[in-house]
């Protein structure tokens, strides 16, 4: 399954782009997110786990958060993994920014996601808009964290 | 008062209606445990380790286990393998070990002392996995390149099976004035019982004795599964009880990994073990039904006359072969194709194949209407193709009544030949229901205002009472078909009858006791029919095929007549007169009795306390050697099977803005000879419709391409609901089957072997004027749309 979406920051690129890379605003933007630590001996991975509510299916899930394609100030991707309550999440989401003549940010961001087990039983119908409405929140989150940085 | 044909209520309804009746989920056993069964998330894949540490740690937890702790159970048995050709078996194990080839087979089992933890604990193995590509699509999994299933079974080909006549049918076609040649998908369906499955298994180790309470058609081929072929352990080493059950429609047939797990457990862990299937879990592990992907041929002469039949199908098998899974898309569907007519060229060739998709089987009907569906299409193909009337076309091939028995052409049935039949005349009742003539205008004008209105036929037949043992064993049945009934009278009249045959909703309690309430002449509260639990029971094979009563019910109607030849000898012994002069009589009031013709005082009352069924059960005064009681037990093996036929017309309307598909009137008559509760054969006839329509218009599994069910829960999948139907006018005619002695053929699969067509006929005649031939099911308004949109002229196409 492929999403993709948009999301349009007042700031100026470094500034998105600084927060982006920053672990702990990750950790803080990501909706539900419990634990967020990084993996032993390897750069830019994480251990992570989060609550997360999706249709009838809602509970923990446990998994990685990968980066890799990391090119400074203007893309990377993020390689997510995730089990739990009986199903399986993988997918990609590549990130880049792009500056606005107002001196805002532009957050292009283009996803594939592979659903196993009950989530995709159950919530598959549901799933895009549930993956928007997160999307959405991981962003906005991330907005106020550059705000208050700022 | 005789009762045999009367709309008797249900004996069993009070106890369903008070909420009495006690379902596998309302017994509970002191000591028991719960388990919870980690299921794949993906349709195909290596198992490469499993890691149960952490499950096993939760507090409440008795045990973890993988399917290597079951490598002394043996795999499940497929009994069922098509007749005549290679089957490339591979059936599940109790948990799988080395790979799985669908969504929801079970390979790892939490044991704890309460359902929740059992299944919070389950969350905690880890399993990794090799995932694999997968395929869903039948004929797809044959191509090359396709990902590869099972290493015995070549291009996913489980077997490849035919009937009929490949030549004749080929240089048929070849001289017809017409050949109408069409893809058919029958989608497939899930059974969708209200109950769903469960197990519970109590192991005694001072005896080795196993008590299994299951959701179970046929509690002694469970049994006999469990002892012969699963744990090698003598039958009488199980006792299999079938409790009260909601609903199975096929589904509870099988044996299911499940049932094995939960008796093996049991064991393992010294405790009772229970399991009881969630409602997603029961659409993933539970069987499916249909899935077919057929091609066919059919060739006419000008004047509608029927030439040929070719069919090529593709039948989904799943991942796995649940336990007839091969027999029903060849037997019960191969041997069906010569319909209501009398076809001079039918062949039909089918290739059985396995893909990522959850385990096909038996639903409803079972292969019957899957073949109905191809034949009443094929008749509307030609129909629509020579302008004629699909009435027309559809007598014009009919068997005449006066042809019976009819052995369908090319052997198509193996040896077997249709019992009786009537057509023309269900078909003139339903038209007459109808007021065809009056359809057809009222059609004319509707199109005229821009309203499609449409009428479907289904002038179908089935096959019933599936026995004859013998030629079931040539069909690659592994075992027998007959029936059997045990029938005591005791001391006080009242009568016991015990079947091997098991009721989920057929109302077996009601309609054998009117049986024997008639023929032993005793009132219907005396009567008490057990059944379901094989201690107690005589042996039989279960309830499914609508052979309960075509097979069931003439076991106990023998049983019957030798209870009524020993009444007769003790009375003649009693009244010191000739057996010849003694007759058993049953009198207006329904009250039985044996007496000496012209000797009103030389009589005996049958059903009371001092009656004759007291002096057989006293035994002080005996004829000769005789033993006492009153007590026979019969076992029955019919010659053929019972061919029910009927006429069902579907009226539509459907909508040209959104395409819904709205069924103004449902009419059905149905021949399902000898008829002994018509309220029973009503409700079996309505719930099969309804089943039929939901085919037609909005039922079908969906998965993805990565073999996931995306229709897995009640809220994706669309079981009908009463507010879409119609109230549904039947009819009935009533010929008797010649192959048994009650002139009964089954009734409980009339409905969704009939309505399908029925209702897709009757949308492509809403939209013929648009010059639709064919939509392929479910006709959910989308579907429809687009079908309008690209044969009106609007649509540009």
């Amino acid at each position: 399954m492929k999403l993709d979406g948009t999301y349009l920051f007042r700031e100026k690129r470094e500034q998105v782009w600084s927060t982006l890379m920053d672990p702990e605003a990750i950790s803080g933007a990501i909706p539900g997110v419990e634990e967020f630590v990084p993996v032993e001996d390897e750069q830019h991975a994480w251990r992570a786990i989060a609550k997360v509510s999706m249709a009838a299916v809602s509970g923990r899930f446990t998994g990685q958060v990968r980066m890799s394609e990391i090119q400074a100030p203007v893309s990377y991707r993020l390689t997510v993994s995730g089990e739990g309550q009986g199903s399986i999440i993988s997918g990609n989401v590549v990130m880049r920014l792009v500056e606005r003549d107002d001196g805002g940010t532009v957050l292009h961001w283009d996803a594939e996601a592979n659903i196993s087990g009950k989530l995709a039983r159950i919530g598959q119908r549901l799933i895009k808009a549930a993956a928007n409405m997160m999307s959405k929140r991981f962003f906005g989150n991330l907005a106020r964290q550059i705000r208050e940085a700022a | 008062m005789a009762v045999v044909g009367k709309a008797v209520k249900r004996k069993e309804d009070p106890r369903l209606i008070t909420g009495e009746a006690r379902y596998l989920e309302d017994i509970n056993i002191p000591g028991m445990t719960h388990i919870a069964i980690l299921r794949s998330p993906h349709a195909h894949a290596n198992i490469v380790s499993i890691n149960t540490e952490a499950a096993a740690a939760v507090p409440g937890v008795v045990g973890v286990y993988t399917g290597q702790d079951f490598m002394d159970v043996n795999p499940l048995p497929c009994p069922w393998p098509a007749g005549g050709v290679e089957n490339n078996l591979n059936t599940p194990r109790a948990l799988e070990v080395e790979k799985v080839t669908h969504v929801g087979a079970g390979v790892a089992v939490v044991v704890a002392e309460d359902r929740a933890t059992a299944q919070d604990a389950v969350e905690l193995i880890d399993v990794e996995w090799e995932v694999l590509p997968a395929v869903t699509d039948a004929e797809e999994a044959t191509f090359e390149g396709a990902p590869q299933l099972h290493e015995n079974a070549p291009n996913n080909v489980c077997m490849e099976w035919d009937c009929g006549d490949q030549e004749g049918a080929d240089a048929a076609l070849a001289s017809s004035d017409v050949v109408v040649k069409q893809r058919l998908r029958n989608q497939r369906l899930i059974p969708t019982p209200m109950e769903t499955r469960g197990c519970i298994a109590q192991h005694e180790p001072v005896n080795g004795e196993y008590t299994i309470w299951m959701t179970s058609q046929a509690p002694h081929v469970h049994r006999l599964l469990f002892t012969a072929f699963i744990f090698g352990v003598p039958e009488n080493k199980v006792r299999v009880i079938s409790p009260q059950i909601g609903g199975g429609f096929g589904a509870k047939i099988f044996m299911y990994p499940e049932y094995v797990l939960t008796t093996a457990l049991s064991k393992k862990v010294g405790r009772p073990v229970k399991w009881v299937e969630t409602r997603s879990e029961n659409y993933i592990a539970t069987t499916h039904g249909r899935d077919h992907v057929t091609d066919v041929e059919v060739g006419a002469n000008r004047d509608g006359t029927i030439t040929a039949l070719k069919v090529k199908t593709f039948a989904n098998l799943g991942g796995i072969l649940s336990t007839v899974a091969p027999g029903i898309p060849t037997t019960l569907y191969g041997r069906m194709l010569s319909g209501a007519y009398q076809f001079p060229n039918i062949y039909c060739h089918v290739t059985g194949v396995y893909t990522n998709t959850g385990m096909v089987d038996a639903y409803r009907g079972a292969g019957r209407p899957e073949a109905t569906y191809v034949v009443e299409r094929a008749v509307d193909l030609v129909a629509s193709e020579l302008s004629m009337d699909p009435v027309e076309v559809r007598r014009k091939n009919f068997v005449p009544s006066d042809a019976f028995p009819f052995e369908p052409n090319n052997n198509l049935l193996n040896g077997l030949s249709y019992d009786s039949g009537d057509y023309d005349k269900a078909l003139d009742m339903a038209l007459e229901m109808t007021g065809y003539e009056d359809f057809r205008a009222e059609q004319a004008a509707a199109r005229a205002e821009g309203r499609y209105l449409g009428i479907g036929f289904s002038t179908y037949i089935e096959i019933c009472g599936i026995a004859p043992s013998a030629w079931m064993f040539g069909e690659g049945w592994g075992a027998a078909l007959w029936e059997s009934a045990n029938v005591r009278m005791h001391i006080t009249g009242d009568v016991v009858v015990t079947t091997g045959s098991q009721s989920h909703g057929q109302g077996h309690e009601t309609s054998v006791a009117q049986l024997v309430a008639d023929e032993l002449g005793v009132s219907m509260d005396q009567v008490h029919v057990q059944h379901s639990d094989t201690l107690g029971t005589p042996f039989g094979y279960g309830t499914y095929g609508s052979r309960s009563t075509a097979v069931g019910g003439v076991a106990v109607w023998r049983s019957l007549q030798r209870i009524k030849e020993k009444a007769r000898a003790i009375a003649a012994h009693e009244f010191e007169a000739d057996i010849e002069d003694v007759e058993y009589v049953v009198n207006e009031e329904g009250v039985g009795s044996v007496q000496v013709k012209g000797a009103p005082d030389k009589s005996k009352v049958v059903g009371e306390f001092m009656g004759i069924a007291t002096s057989a059960a006293g035994g002080w005064s005996l004829p000769g050697d005789m033993e006492p009681f009153l007590d026979e037990t019969s076992y029955y093996d019919p010659p053929d099977c019972t061919y029910p036929f009927g006429t069902h017309i579907c009226i539509v309307e459907v909508d040209a803005e959104t395409g819904n598909v709205d069924i103004k009137r449902y009419i059905a008559v149905d021949d399902v000879g000898k008829v002994i509760n018509p309220m029973i054969v009503d409700g079996q006839v309505h719930g099969g419709i309804a089943q039929g329509v939901a085919q037609a218009l909005w039922e079908g599994a969906q998965y993805d391409e990565n073999g996931q069910l995306v229709s897995g829960s009640l809220m994706d999948y669309a079981i009908p609901r009463a507010d879409l139907l119609p109230s549904f006018e039947l009819g009935r005619t009533e010929t008797p089957t010649p192959n048994n002695p009650l002139g009964v053929k089954g009734a409980g699969e009339t409905g969704t072997i009939a309505a399908t067509p029925a209702v897709v006929n009757a949308v492509v005649d809403a939209l013929s004027h648009l010059d639709v031939r064919h939509i392929d099911m479910p006709l959910t308004p989308s579907r429809v749309w687009e079908t309008i949109k690209s044969h009106s002229n609007g649509g540009n196409s």
